[in-house]
């Protein structure tokens, strides 16, 4: 391995260690017990029927309206604020081509004028600058008089008022009125420097499963800056990775260029659009700073609280505003990704700050949260594909992704490589040049949004193949299945994906499919009988990656005297029902579910652990030396993104379910069946191994030995002093992190887990007592740890979730209407954990994918979401008559063993049908658009 | 220029309580329900009215209960009105437990949602249906027409409908007097 690269991850976001010296609180909203009821139920007897729960755990609050968003808490609600409120909102810049002069408020007259107004001198003055680093956030928050902004929709001014009318009436006084904002003279555009480019190329040697002779894994993904607005690659050469990288690019691409008649080179430029993820609840923030104590309280829709308040602390750590403590809370919100290291929450906090003792809300309408939120990056891609004619088989691919940031750099770096890395496609590519370049520009910011640059690279390439199929003269499936990526080969990266591909499962039975086999006939009976209407069948399939390289979690879980369970877990609800599922996984290998939930649970005072958080950067040598610290880790915890929660943050909660199960319940369970005369019931049968005892129903049994009900073997647990109590915490670098724990009465035991801390029952010996001097628990320090290697970094990633989908449309020839007729999908899941969840994700992310296929679309720059006029009244989104709603089914593969482990589907779900539907179009009209969306106008234009 | 706005007295039923007091001309019900009296539930996604989140139901005696959006409506409309917010659906038992609503029962039990911001909208409309087809029963094979009809102005970003449209078309079918033999 030879040196790595600048910061590879997927969210390669530096946290700064700025939070020295002010202490951090963060937690779920919950005032008083009854109002936490109101949020989220407590599991309960009867909650599990036949295994399955009845209802969400937070069903009962989001059906009545009772406040679980961000959104809907005013300070009054608070417990401990003032009942006081004030209200901000911004005001931005529409133009990016001319100086910033300054506001005229004159038409807002004396009345309206705000209690305070917030310039970036002000900011300026008061040493509050964009945190951590300009770099992710951009370098100012506001625009300085007399500049030119970096970005469309850019705020120039924070205008607090303190009562809401007056605020109202402002805010309806400045929305769409132009004379607001002074222009000075026309300038040059002022967007930053490009945001990074990065290149993915890959030889293989002896086969799929040889070594490879130049993969990103084995040898580097190749860095590059920029001249001008291309990325200047490095030469070719044999010194080092990135010469023999681009030498091996140059290969691949002079075998292309030399391909003879024996080949197919296709080569296609496609256009995926901007997209605004239209999340229901808009960004918001409450923020009330209390100078008397030196707290900053934060209420914030946020998908990760712990970075907002890493970042508030940075942020006023050098200004004038002295901040002691920080307490963060965060409702139930929504955000596909959007809500994930955005900017807003730090605006919020400005206006906090300038509050004078108030709190100060801060909430986007939707015109506001069109020009200022995260947008789904908009993507240019030029691929080329070879094909072996008389085989089918696909000899080389290259593709160059260039995704538009817009005007901070945020994570466009990494959505450009993951989408880069995810532009394989479910297919084995023998030789691959795939090229990740992020461009800057004027555009409202791009960042974390569903898909994370993968939806727009594999629906190229599923539309890319799709026409090589028909050029070919190949059934569109058959050619998949000839190129099928299987279980053991390897990636564009060059690394082996985790467990068995089953891919090509899917396929078969997409091709079995009638919608598949009978489109033809149907085809021509359809438009016979349909004059005017063309009928078309589109099929398509992709394998998402979830987690992020540096997946890390925390769970506890205790079991009382009684046999009652408390779990408390690090994550928050976002939608998907983790709160739900994470309670099931309990039940599932504890035979009961929890009575008792906590999630968003930030303070683990059993948990001493010491983080520099740069688990991507870290050098190898660094990291072997860090992790001698017993206490250290690569990642305390990870945002609620990236698609992690069933399988990463599940580990958690799987393994203290498991820890409890192994060292406490089993002891236990022996205790008693080892109990009376000779060794009691379990005497002639003490050969029963640990993998034959059965929790189900609240009973423990196995092997032939007497029920027992939990209760009395969590009662003997508790008399024997065992450990009752486990709290953990997990790494997962594309490959889970092991530690060795002398655990007392068993030893030295190896766990998939980097820390663990245990509660011993009521009836331990003094000796053991004592060793819960960690806020109450037993901090194990592990006796060694085993972290996957640095180098895992560079594989982009082994975890994939595969989903197909057939469509059926019928177009109208005249108005150039798609009408979705059905659609069938087959995804494979690993193991469900509830199935009414799974399937809520699969048609919900199809109908964002809907959406982006055929309605959705935002011009990048002017005329675009930053001139403040954009609603859903102009930006179409899906609606039930758009998505086939009784017209739809799935197929679920079943796991191939009980113990597949659940795989992340939040994104996946919503991609394969995005080019299934241009590909029915293809079928329908004969026409193949290379540009999303794919909308009445377009079709208009074809068949004119 | 832009005035300060004026506050006229305003006077309605919420959820079977009177409420009167003064409110500034020119807001919305939305905000009259979120700032004043602290009912969150009709929520706001658009403001424009596109959307559907903020909804509720006009009850006049006599009268089949109507939809109203909240966003686009001054608060000063609804004088003298009769409203039922999402928060006012469910029965309120001695005991302090709730007794949801059949619609909303039906939502639950039917994991209709998830994020569940754009909920309450659902259950207006919903309710709206069924009380609709109390006094106006449609055909079997109708049903699914219907539920389509009255849910379609309604968005959802999280579900894509198929559990809010299925939980509503299963009461509609499983509650006598709803459809026609």
């Amino acid at each position: 391995m030879e040196a790595s690269t600048p910061n590879l991850s997927r969210r390669g976001f530096l946290r700064g260690s700025a939070a020295a010296g002010i202490a951090i609180k963060v937690s779920l909203l919950r005032g008083t017990p009854a109002e936490a009821r109101l949020v989220e139920a407590a599991p309960g007897p009867g909650w599990i029927a036949g295994g399955k729960p009845r209802t969400r755990l937070d069903a009962v609050a989001k059906v009545t309206g009772a406040k679980t968003f961000t959104r809907d808490y005013r300070a009054r609600d608070i417990a401990g604020w003032p009942d006081i409120q004030a209200h901000a909102f911004l005001i931005a810049a529409t133009k990016a081509d001319r100086r910033f002069e300054g506001l005229d408020l004159s038409s807002f007259g004396e009345g309206l004028q705000p209690d305070r107004l917030v310039l970036h001198e002000d900011l300026v003055k008061d040493g509050l600058a964009v945190p951590p680093h300009p770099d992710f956030f951009g370098d100012r928050f506001l625009v300085p008089a007399g500049e030119t902004p970096r970005l469309l929709g850019q705020p120039v001014a924070l205008l607090i008022y303190h009562d809401y009318p007056r605020y109202a009436a402002a805010k309806r006084a400045v929305r769409f009125n132009e004379d607001v904002v002074r222009y000075g003279e026309t300038t040059a555009y002022a967007t930053p420097a490009h945001y990074g480019a990065t290149r993915w190329v890959r030889i293989e040697g002896d086969g799929p499963e040889g070594d490879d002779r130049f993969s990103p894994y084995r040898d580097a993904p190749i860095f590059s800056g920029f001249k001008g607005d291309e990325p200047a690659w490095p030469a070719a050469g044999t010194d080092g990775p990135f010469a023999r990288g681009m030498a091996a690019a140059d290969a691949i691409a002079a075998e292309i260029a030399a391909a003879g008649d024996d080949a197919l080179v296709l080569k296609r430029s496609y256009v995926s659009q901007s997209v605004d993820a239209s999340a229901m609840e808009a960004d918001n923030g409450n923020v009330w700073y209390d100078a008397d104590t030196g707290t900053l309280h934060l209420m914030m829709a946020t998908q990760g609280p712990y970075e907002v308040a890493e970042q508030a602390a940075a942020l006023v750590k050098a200004s004038r505003f002295p901040v002691s403590a920080i307490d963060l809370k965060a409702g139930t919100t929504v955000g596909y990704g959007t809500k994930d290291h955005h900017l807003h929450p730090l605006l919020c906090i400005l206006a906090g700050l300038y509050g004078g003792g108030r709190p100060v809300r801060l909430a986007n309408d939707r015109f506001e949260q069109f020009q200022n939120g995260l947008k789904r990056h908009s993507f240019t891609m030029d691929t080329t594909l070879m094909i072996d004619r008389a085989s089918g088989r696909f000899r080389a691919m290259t593709g160059r992704y260039v995704c538009d940031g817009g005007g901070r750099p945020n994570f466009s770096m990494s959505v450009s490589f993951v989408g880069a890395t995810a532009a394989q496609s479910i297919y084995y590519l023998p030789k691959s040049d795939f090229q990740a370049v992020a461009l800057a520009s004027r555009a409202v910011e791009a960042g974390s949004t569903r898909g994370y640059g993968t939806l727009q690279t594999m629906s190229a390439t599923e539309m890319l193949v799709d026409e090589a199929a028909e050029l070919l003269g190949r059934d569109a499936i058959e050619l998949r299945l000839a190129n099928v990526f299987r279980s053991g080969q390897r990636n564009s990266q060059g690394a082996v994906p985790a467990g068995a591909l089953r891919n090509d499962e899917i396929l078969e039975k997409a091709a079995a499919h009638p919608l598949w086999r009978e489109r033809q006939a149907k085809k021509a009976a359809f438009e016979a009988k349909n004059p005017g209407k063309r009928y078309g069948v589109g099929f398509a399939q992709v394998h998402k990656d979830y987690g992020t390289g540096a997946e890390a979690a925390l769970a506890s879980l205790e079991i009382d005297p009684q046999g009652r369970l408390t779990l408390r877990h690090v994550a928050h609800e976002m939608g998907p029902g983790v709160t739900t599922s994470q309670a099931v996984m309990v039940g599932e290998i504890l035979g009961r579910v929890p009575e008792t939930t906590e999630f968003g649970v930030v303070r683990w005072p059993q948990m001493p652990l010491e983080t520099e958080d740069q688990p991507y950067t870290t050098p190898q040598a660094d990291e072997d030396r860090l992790s001698k610290n017993p206490r250290w880790t690569p990642r305390f915890t990870s945002p609620m993104s990236a698609t992690n929660s069933a399988y990463y943050l599940g580990h958690a909660t799987r393994s203290a379910a498991r820890i409890l199960r192994d060292h406490a319940l089993w002891p236990a369970a022996r205790s008693l069946w080892g109990r009376g005369f000779g060794g009691g019931s379990l005497a002639s049968y003490h050969t029963m191994r640990a993998d034959e005892l059965r929790l189900a129903d609240g009973k423990v049994s196995g092997a032939g030995l007497p029920p027992l009900t939990l209760e009395a073997v969590a009662a003997e647990a508790q008399r024997l002093g065992l450990p009752v109590g486990v709290t953990l915490h997990t790494f997962n670098r594309w490959q889970w992190t092991e530690g060795e724990f002398e655990l007392p009465g068993t030893g030295r035991t190896r766990l998939p887990i980097d820390a663990l801390a245990l509660r011993y029952g009521a009836g331990a010996s003094a000796e053991r007592q004592a060793l819960m001097t960690t806020g109450g628990w037993h901090f194990v320090e592990r006796s060694a740890v085993f972290y996957p290697p640095t180098q895992r970094n560079n594989v982009g990633t082994t975890y994939y979730a595969p989903m197909a989908t057939l469509a059926e449309v019928a177009v109208d020839t005249g108005s150039g209407t798609v009408t979705i007729l059905s659609h069938h999908s087959i995804l494979e899941c690993g193991r469900q954990i509830v199935p009414e969840l799974v399937s809520g994700q699969i048609q919900g992310g199809l109908a964002m994918g809907i959406g982006h296929a055929l309605k959705e679309f935002l011009p990048l720059y002017e005329g675009g979401p930053g001139d403040g006029t954009w609603n859903w009244n102009r930006y179409e989104l899906p609606r039930s008559k758009d998505v086939a709603v009784w017209n739809q089914t799935v197929e679920i593969l079943p796991p191939l063993s009980e113990t597949d482990p659940p795989k992340g589907i939040a994104e996946v779900v919503m991609i394969a049908v995005v080019p299934a539907l241009a590909n029915a179009v293809a079928h329908a009209i004969g026409h193949r658009f290379h540009s999303l969306p794919i909308r009445p106008e377009h079709i208009r234009e074809v068949l004119a | 220029m832009t005035a300060l706005p004026k506050s006229e007295n305003l006077s309605l039923t919420v959820n079977g309580k009177p409420v009167a007091m003064p409110v500034p001309q020119g807001v919305s019900m939305q905000e009259f329900l979120h700032e004043w009296l602290g009912l969150t539930g009709a929520r706001m996604g658009c403001g424009q009215g596109i959307c559907n989140a903020c909804t509720v139901m006009v009850e006049e005696p006599g009268k089949l209960p109507r939809e109203v959006r909240t966003c686009i409506t001054g608060a000063h409309w609804f004088e003298g009105k009769t409203i039922r917010t999402v928060e006012g659906h469910a029965r309120q038992n001695a005991d302090g437990s709730l007794t949801l609503s059949p619609v909303q029962q039906a939502f639950v039990e039917g994991f209709a949602f998830q994020c569940g911001y754009c909920t309450p909208g659902f259950v207006t409309a919903a309710t709206v249906l069924i009380e609709r087809l109390k006094a106006a029963p449609v055909p079997r094979e109708a049903v699914e027409r219907v539920v389509t009809e009255a849910l379609d102005p309604h968005i959802c970003r999280c579900t894509g409908y198929v559990r809010y449209h299925a939980a509503v078309r299963d009461l509609v079918l499983a509650t006598p007097g709803l459809v026609t033999a």
